[in-house]
């Protein structure tokens, strides 16, 4: 009850102080008005990166290994592994055969290629040729006709099942289904859309520009193997617990495939979501380390600033402490009179920050990526706004409270 | 005399109270060894030349300071021995100071100034509320609660000033040169204010340098540079002098 009425009449005196010297409380907050604008654009920025993350790579199976030539994320000499020799299918059949009833085995292979219909052209689609079996391995499915089917892979038929890009690129409204496309030279009939995967991911790939034919298609109508173009293995683990296991039985089972020496080392690289998150885990601490640089920085100095005008405050009001205290206030009611002030000055700052913050980020939603300012955002940028003013205040809150009496009744 | 000090209507009792001030090499004795039993429903007056100890004293009373030696009992307690939160609730409660200057809360209205010393308790808003209404309503200004105190006059103000001293019904009002920034009839009116307050049972001391001010109250204490020069009861009916 007490402490209930104190928190009232510190709040009301914060408010009349500061509507006192309006001019003086927005320019100190200068500094926390660009601080929460760092903070809520990092945490957006963070956000919108994640969900893009998720949503770019959702076709990309947390229980699936990829075998391949070339590690997605190249560390270290890029020469080695020009030289590596390209994943052949014979070698994907063999590993399918090794693992058959351990993991499910896609093998498939990418190219791009112009494509057409009628008078439309779409330039440098990704071609994907696999097998049935890529349902089992990815999470992406048909949303109208049916993906290729083991018959289609046996008898090499000329059939596509394309990206939302491709269909509205092609097509724009109309049904591409059973249509006829141009595949670089070779003529493939469209037989099923796949649903939308949302965009490319800091220029990787962008699933809904792709176009899969069966793996034995490919091979003849863009000529995979004698290109030295290497297959891409998908291997599914039986779980995602067993993938750590279930890798190294792949990489041995690869190693006698090759026949490689216990000395030499692998020719070829596994790839797994682990790979990617690491890599996107990089960009994400650079964006949040630059964020908190940015942060600190402006909400210190900020924070300094509210700290210099609450000493200000308190000289200022030092007579009106030794009046408060002879009419019975304690320390405790002085030190939350101003604490409440700094508190709500830096509350203004971080209101005014988080409204600046806000059309910033529609901004770049427009322009860059797609971004908003959630609940827990505003909600954060307000906890941090109100402790700076707390940290900040402290001092010349405490000199404030622990004032002798007599002394400040006697100041002019 | 022992039985002073047991009495149940001894308000406050002082024993060689001494206030000593340090100030870089000098030592300035602002009170030297000053005892002074004071009555409930007492009106003392407290004169003296300018330095001679008068505000020391009466911050000494109210609690806001603390004596260099001797022992200073309010109501039976002793206040050597109390924290400072402790002296702050006696402050509040007990004591009801009246500036010369005033010392409203200038952004503050009327009706905010006089309650704060219940906000400063804990007391609810309702009966806040109330106690507040009545206090401004016994010194007349019910009229100008809603005013800041730069809309009201310097009469007006100390008024002000005594509706909050009394807000909280303290055992004592402590008045130091309430009239002194005060034309002599706005000054009358303020005496008024404060005899009819002792009439209605307060205690008050008051300081001042005015004879006729003084002559307001039933007991002159006067100090001379730190020491009690004399204490005597006004009036005929005491026999003393005038
Ligand atoms: N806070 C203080 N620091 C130093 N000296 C003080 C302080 N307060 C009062 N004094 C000194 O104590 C003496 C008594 O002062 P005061 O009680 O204010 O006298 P009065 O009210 O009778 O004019 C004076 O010499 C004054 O200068
Ligand atoms: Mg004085």
């Amino acid at each position: 009850m007490k402490l209930a009425i104190d928190i009232g009449e510190s709040f009301q005196i914060a408010i009349s102080a500061i509507r006192a010297n309006k001019a003086r409380g927005v320019l100190t907050t200068l500094g926390i008005i660009i601080g929460i604008i760092a903070v809520v654009l990092t945490m957006t920025a963070a956000n919108g990166l994640h969900n893009q993350f998720r949503q770019s790579f959702a076709a990309v199976g947390a229980d699936v290994i990829y075998v391949s030539r070339m590690p997605w994320v190249v560390m270290g000499d890029f020469f080695t592994y020009r030289n590596r020799p390209a994943i052949e299918l014979r070698e994907a059949r063999e590993l399918e055969g090794r693992l058959r009833g351990r993991g499910i085995v896609n093998p498939s292979m990418s190219t791009q290629r112009d494509v057409k219909y009628r008078a439309e052209t779409i330039d440098a689609m990704r071609i994907v040729g696999t097998t049935e079996k890529q349902m089992l391995v990815s999470s992406g499915r048909p949303q109208s006709g049916r993906f290729i089917m083991g018959s289609d892979v046996t008898y090499k038929k000329n059939v596509c099942v394309i990206g939302t890009n491709v269909r509205d690129g092609l097509f724009g409204s109309a049904n591409p289904l059973n249509k006829k496309i141009k595949i670089g030279r070779a003529v493939f009939r469209v037989i099923g859309v796949m649903e939308e995967q949302g965009g490319s991911f800091l220029g990787g790939p962008n699933f809904d520009r792709q176009i899969f034919v069966p793996i034995t298609s490919y091979v003849k109508a863009f000529g995979g193997q004698r290109g030295r173009q290497s297959v891409n293995i998908s291997v599914k683990a039986p779980s995602k617990e067993a993938m750590e296991d279930f890798e190294f039985v792949v990489i041995g089972e690869m190693r006698k495939i090759r026949k490689l020496r216990p000395a030499e080392p692998d020719n070829f690289s596994i790839n797994k979501l682990d790979t990617l998150v690491g890599a996107f885990n990089n960009v994400m601490g650079v964006v949040l380390l630059v964020g908190l640089l940015v942060t600190s920085i402006s909400l210190f100095v900020g924070g300094v600033g509210v700290m210099n005008i609450m000493f200000v405050s308190v000289t200022e009001r030092t007579r009106e402490i030794g009046i408060r205290k002879a009419i019975g206030a304690k320390r405790r009611s002085i030190l939350l009179q101003f604490l409440f002030e700094s508190a709500i000055i830096c509350l203004l700052g971080g209101v005014i920050g988080i409204v600046l913050a806000s059309l910033l980020t529609a901004v770049i939603n427009t322009v860059l990526m797609p971004a908003s300012v959630s609940v827990s955002i505003v909600i954060v940028a307000v906890t941090v706004a109100v402790a700076v003013g707390v940290v900040a205040g402290f001092v010349p809150a405490w000199r404030g409270s622990k004032l002798d009496p007599v002394e400040a009744l006697r100041y002019e | 005399m022992n039985n002073i000090e047991t009495s149940g209507s001894t308000a406050l009792s002082l024993r060689n109270v001494t206030k000593t001030y340090v100030m870089g090499a000098d030592t300035v004795h602002a009170l030297r060894g000053v005892s002074i039993d004071i009555d409930r429903n007492e009106y003392v007056a407290v004169m003296g030349p300018s330095g001679s100890g008068k505000s020391t004293l009466m911050h000494l009373i109210g609690c806001l300071d603390v004596p260099t030696s001797g022992t200073y009992s309010l109501e039976g307690r002793m206040v050597a021995e109390m924290s400072e939160s402790q002296l702050a609730e006696i402050r509040n409660r007990q004591i009801g100071f009246v500036f010369q200057t005033f010392n409203l809360i200038p952004r503050s209205n009327i009706f905010h100034n006089v309650e704060l010393p219940l906000v400063y308790g804990g007391v609810g808003k309702a009966e806040r509320r109330e106690r507040t209404e009545l206090a401004i309503k016994r010194v007349g200004l019910t009229d100008r609660m809603k005013h800041k105190p730069n809309e009201l006059s310097g009469g007006q103000r100390q008024r002000v000033a005594i509706a909050r001293a009394l807000v909280f019904d303290p055992s004592i009002i402590l008045a130091d040169e309430p009239t002194g920034n005060l034309d002599s009839k706005t000054g009358d009116e303020i005496m008024t204010v404060l005899d009819g307050l002792h009439d209605a049972g307060q205690t008050i001391i008051l300081v001042t340098h005015e004879d006729y001010i003084a002559r307001h109250a039933l007991r002159t204490v006067r100090l001379l540079d730190g020491s009690i020069e004399s204490d005597v009861k006004n009036g005929l009916g005491a026999g003393g002098n005038h």
